[in-house]
């Protein structure tokens, strides 16, 4: 505020004047972060002479302005929409038409069966593959990139520690005879602090245990899949759970400040390791709060790893990050509608400098997907892109005198956060004493009683009601077919029927031994496991049993 | 009142409960809890068959880890054989009147099991780290047969003295970390611990919390110097072999002849509560002369409320009289 | 309160997730605004079988279930009333709240849910939907002695 006192801006009192005049009783506004938001920004909010040390050029440090040189001139988002239904064959059939229409880049969301690291034989089979795709065993696996050449296109996979989809992967790999060191990708949910913190779907192992998979696979993948992504830190569950946009970026930037510290811990090489750090995060529709958290992000990640690592490599320091429009912005009430918020959320996630895109479809909150909805959400990427121009300058709100002050006062809030939880002892500690989990379950009350008392407009839900909706056209729902379900669990039985049991036994024992030595590398036992033809299930099951149950810290 | 008889439903019901059938316990529990018109009489008609069950209370600090502590204790009396009754008490919102129950979210291992059967309680405002019908709702799970009934309180840490009352065996749980360790279980909640319970013994600090409740202890009156004080991991149900062997030390030692257990604290309780109860309906409704002649006396400053009070349980044609004496002593000494 | 709901006793909800979605944010909303009116809500974990559920509800004596479902788990529902049935709970009310698409709400009103309630939905006429169930069940005549 010093600042404002330095400038002397000809007509600035008058205009306050006229302000003040016509609106006696403007109210105050603030952002879901909390930071108050002035009705308008001067010069005087922004010194320019800190043009250098805060916001340099694109590709250079501290990234402000973005990662690469070119940013989205040269090369623009990938396009990675989330797919995952039914059976493996269904997955397949919709992947090959995904390519053809010149997706670039797959990805591939599992049952939530998996997720809970449960067989098709073990649970009631009308979930069965009602949210993702059932994939059990290498053969499954195969079935989904059957024709798809994995090693020229880049797969992400929805895959929760202990990673026994990339061991699939990679197992297919080994019988295609494709090197490993062709396998390029992200591991998305590899960050089992979020799923601790916000998101109880993804939970296999105890803290400890997920601890130390997670860096036997980051060791893993360095050594033998160079080209995967082993660490994706994941600030979404946490804003969808109810953090704040602030709260999301630093209790993700505080994950990947205690990931790296225990990758130093168990001796690799940091600077190596964190060329291979990629963020996820959610883009709500508060759209220039979302701009200015990413531009403070990516600002504070590069002076992290330049302070506290004390890495000068640009390399390292560059904070790559994949978002998705927030779903809990969607609403039931006049579907349609979520088209526009869509909209909005991929223009905050554009112009906050994005290298990949996921876009929700506008169906979300009433069913799964439809494929219609879905192609509406990919060709809003395809307009925005394309007709809108919004690729043309590269970190175009930047010099905005609101963006920049917004990008500072954003930062100072996440990097408070920051060095809160670095006294409570770092994440690991301030998730398992649940602090974090008490943090986003007030701000997710807070938001929620805005909503109710109106201080925040959510159109057709608190305001803007209509009597009679626009009538969508019914859409089949995308539910497997019983049929289909019924075969694939017969086919998983005759599996266990031909597989060599024996060497299924083995691969487990084994893989009991490693969990127990922590001298071994638990991945290696995967990806043996997944070899000689164990399920995930059963994989997952010796996992628990070794190194424990990831029960929920904080419930009630 | 305590006396009136059960509707033919409410006979059957007691014949259930009787048999051990635990829809039956529940619906009772209800109206227990609730002090319905036929919660006296229901209790009346299960009394006989209270006395057989192991009652252990556990109490200390939020977040000791109380509830997972329950958890590990079930686990090993079922595989003893021995079915368990819980009873979890958690705070009311002094706010709303409203609750969250969230303990047995902790013993969720064994809510399928049948032969476990957890209920919980909202404190409604009472004080205490129990509500205010607990020892009968315990009664009724007495007499159901269950072999064991763990009662967890309120986490609180100070004053949840009630539970001494109601449960024969006493555990006081503390842990390493809840802050001032030691501070975090004071003022009298010591004293009626029939064992110390140090849970969370993978911590670092468990070893010194052992040291400092051990030495707090010899501070203590002498007899005191006897309270065991063991260590656990509820978690993984490291130290429960040696916690449960101690309640059977202590349970054979409060055991009478008839291998029954003395209930009298527990009816002790439930007598004051049933006559506070009581005691409130007559005032409330009683319109005599000499209650509104205590009111007048109240309201002039002549006598004060605990005088007053003492006049009308001491009995009630004199009222007046009582109070007026009463009010002299009391300005004469 | 709510004048509407007749309630002879603090209402009693057990708030519950069953299947195979943990997303929580919702049930734990909704658990906190019932309680700030004045209800007692028992909560558990996501992931709850079926049989559990309705032996919770036995043990809890509760008026109503509430069934958060944010994936495809209300397809469970249906069993979970059968479920209810079995264990002669039939004047427990069950309402669910989440994604459940148009035509797959009816299914579960089919098979007995009191109420389906979408995203977005007023909290206040949550509160007010489970304090009027909680009075009709707290009356049903199979409840009285
Ligand atoms: N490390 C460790 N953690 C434990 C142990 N016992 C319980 N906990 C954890 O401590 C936390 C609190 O446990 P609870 O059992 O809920 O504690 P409580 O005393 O019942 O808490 P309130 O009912 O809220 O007063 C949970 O996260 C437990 O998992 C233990 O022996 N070791
Ligand atoms: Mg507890």
């Amino acid at each position: 505020m010093s600042q404002n006192e330095q400038f002397a801006l000809p007509g600035f009192e008058d205009w306050e004047a006229a302000y003040n005049k016509q609106l006696p009783d403007g109210k105050t506004v603030r952002n879901r972060s909390g930071i108050e938001v002035k009705p308008m920004y001067t010069p005087a909010d922004w010194d320019v002479e800190e043009y250098g040390d805060k916001l340099g050029f694109p590709g250079t440090a501290p990234f402000t302005r973005g990662i690469y040189p070119t940013m989205h001139r040269g090369r623009t988002w990938s396009q990675r929409q989330l797919i995952g239904l039914g059976i493996p064959s269904d997955y397949n059939k919709r992947l090959h038409r995904m390519l053809k229409a010149g997706t670039s880049a797959i990805s591939m969301i599992p049952c939530n069966s998996i997720y809970r690291g449960l067989d098709a034989d073990q649970i009631d089979p009308v979930l069965l593959g009602t949210c993702g795709t059932i994939i059990n065993t290498v053969e499954d696996m195969e079935t989904c990139l059957d024709g798809i050449p994995i090693d020229e296109i880049s797969t992400a996979l929805n895959d929760p520690l202990p990673f026994t989809m990339l061991a699939q992967v990679l197992a297919v790999a080994e019988r295609r005879q494709i090197p490993w060191t062709k396998i390029t990708g992200t591991a998305n949910q590899s960050d089992y602090i979020s799923h601790f913190v916000a998101n109880h779907m993804f939970y296999r192992l105890a803290l400890p245990g997920s601890r130390r998979v997670l860096m036997d696979h980051i060791e893993f993948a360095r050594e033998k899949v160079p080209n995967w992504n082993p660490m994706s830190v994941v600030g979404q569950h946490m804003q969808q759970a109810g953090a704040t946009p602030a709260e999301a970026m630093a209790f993700t930037l505080s994950t990947a400040i205690q990931n790296a510290e225990d990758c130093l811990s168990r001796g690799m090489e940091l600077e190596d390791v964190l060329t291979r750090f990629t963020f996820f995060f959610d883009i709500s529709v508060s759209f220039f709060e979302e701009v200015a958290k990413f531009r403070a992000g990516r600002r504070i990640w590069a002076r992290i790893v330049r302070d506290r690592f004390g890495i000068s490599s640009a390399k390292a320091q560059r904070f790559k990050f994949h978002g998705q429009t927030s779903g809990v912005d969607l609403t039931r009430q006049q579907p349609l509608n979520n088209i526009a918020r869509v909209t909005a959320q991929a223009i905050a996630g554009i112009f906050g400098g994005l290298q990949s895109l996921h876009t929700d479809s506008f169906d979300e909150v009433l069913s799964t997907p439809t494929e219609d909805a879905a192609r509406i959400a990919i060709a809003t990427q395809n307009i925005l892109r394309e007709e809108a121009h919004l690729t043309d300058v590269i970190d175009p709100l930047g010099g905005s005198y609101y963006i920049e002050r917004l990008t500072d006062q954003m930062e100072e809030e996440i990097v408070a956060l920051i060095d809160k939880i670095d006294d409570l002892g770092g994440m690991y500690k301030a998730v398992e004493s649940g602090w974090v989990q008490g943090k986003i379950g007030a701000s997710a009350m807070a938001f929620q009683d805005r909503i109710t008392h109106g201080d925040e407009t959510i159109v057709g839900v608190n305001a803007y009601q209509v009597e009679s909706e626009v009538e969508l056209p019914v859409q089949p729902l995308d539910r497997p077919a019983p049929e289909d379900i019924e075969a694939f669990i017969e086919n998983l039985a005759d599996y266990k029927r031909r597989r060599d049991q024996s060497a299924v036994d083995r691969a487990l024992d084994d893989l009991a031994e490693i969990a127990n030595d922590n001298n071994r590398n638990t991945f290696e036992g995967v990806v043996n496991a997944a070899r000689a033809g164990a399920t995930q299930s059963e994989t997952i099951a010796v996992m628990r049993a070794e190194l424990g149950f990831g029960q929920p810290l904080v419930v009630a | 009142m305590t006396t009136a008889g059960l509707s033919e439903a409410g006979q059957r019901l007691v014949e259930k409960i009787l048999e051990g059938q635990p829809a039956a316990l529940s619906r009772a529990m209800t109206e227990v809890e609730n002090e319905t018109g036929h919660a006296a009489a229901l209790l009346a008609a299960v009394q006989k068959a209270t006395g057989r069950a192991v009652t252990i209370g556990i109490t200390g600090p939020p977040g000791a880890g109380k509830s997972t502590l329950v958890n590990a204790l079930i686990g090993e009396y079922r595989q003893a054989g021995k079915t368990v009754g819980v009873i979890a008490v958690d705070p009311s919102s002094p706010l709303s009147g409203g609750a969250i129950l969230g303990d047995r979210i902790r013993m969720a291992e064994h809510s399928h099991d049948p032969g476990v059967f957890v209920r919980s309680f909202a404190s409604r405002g009472h004080l205490g780290g129990l509500s205010r019908t607990a020892g009968r709702v315990i009664d009724l799970m007495d007499a159901a047969g269950w072999d064991i009934i763990l009662i967890e309180t309120v986490g609180a840490g100070q004053s949840e003295v009630e539970v001494a009352d109601i449960a024969a065996i006493k555990l006081v749980v503390s842990a390493p970390g809840l802050g001032d360790d030691i501070q975090a279980i004071k003022a009298g909640i010591l004293e009626i611990a029939d064992i110390l319970v140090v849970n969370k013994c993978d911590q670092p600090l468990a070893e010194q919390t052992k040291r400092s409740l051990k030495a707090m202890l010899k501070l203590k009156q002498s007899g005191s110097q006897d309270i065991p004080v063991l260590g656990t991991v509820a978690t993984t149900s490291e130290g429960l072999a040696e916690l449960v062997s101690e309640i059977a030390l202590q349970d054979e030692k409060q055991r009478r002849g008839d291998n029954l257990v003395d209930r009298k604290p527990r009816i002790r309780r439930n007598l004051a509560e049933a006559v506070g109860q009581l005691a409130k309906d007559r005032l409330r409704q009683n319109q005599s002369a000499d209650i509104d002649a205590l009111i007048v006396a109240l309201e002039s400053g002549e006598t004060d409320y605990l005088a007053a009070a003492e006049a009308v349980l001491d009995g009630g044609q004199t009222n007046r009289e009582i109070a007026a004496t009463r009010l002299e002593k009391k300005t004469g000494s | 309160m709510n004048s509407e709901a007749n309630l002879t006793r603090p209402a009693k909800v057990l708030v519950t997730k069953i299947g195979l979605d943990g997303h929580d944010r919702g049930s734990r909303i909704v658990a906190a605004a019932l309680r700030d009116a004045g209800l007692e809500v028992v909560y558990t974990a996501p992931w709850q079988e079926i049989p559990t559920v309705a032996k919770l509800a036995m043990e809890e004596d509760v008026d109503v279930i509430g069934v958060s479902s944010l994936a495809t788990d209300h397809l469970l529902v249906p069993k979970l009333m059968k479920e209810l049935h079995k264990a002669g709970l039939d004047y427990v009310k069950v309402i669910v709240g989440g994604i459940v698409p148009d035509n797959e709400e009816q299914d579960l009103l089919d098979a007995g849910v009191a109420r389906v309630f979408h995203p977005g939905s007023d909290m206040a006429d949550i509160v007010g939907t489970v304090q009027m169930l909680a009075g009709e069940a707290q009356n049903d005549t199979a409840r009285q002695l």
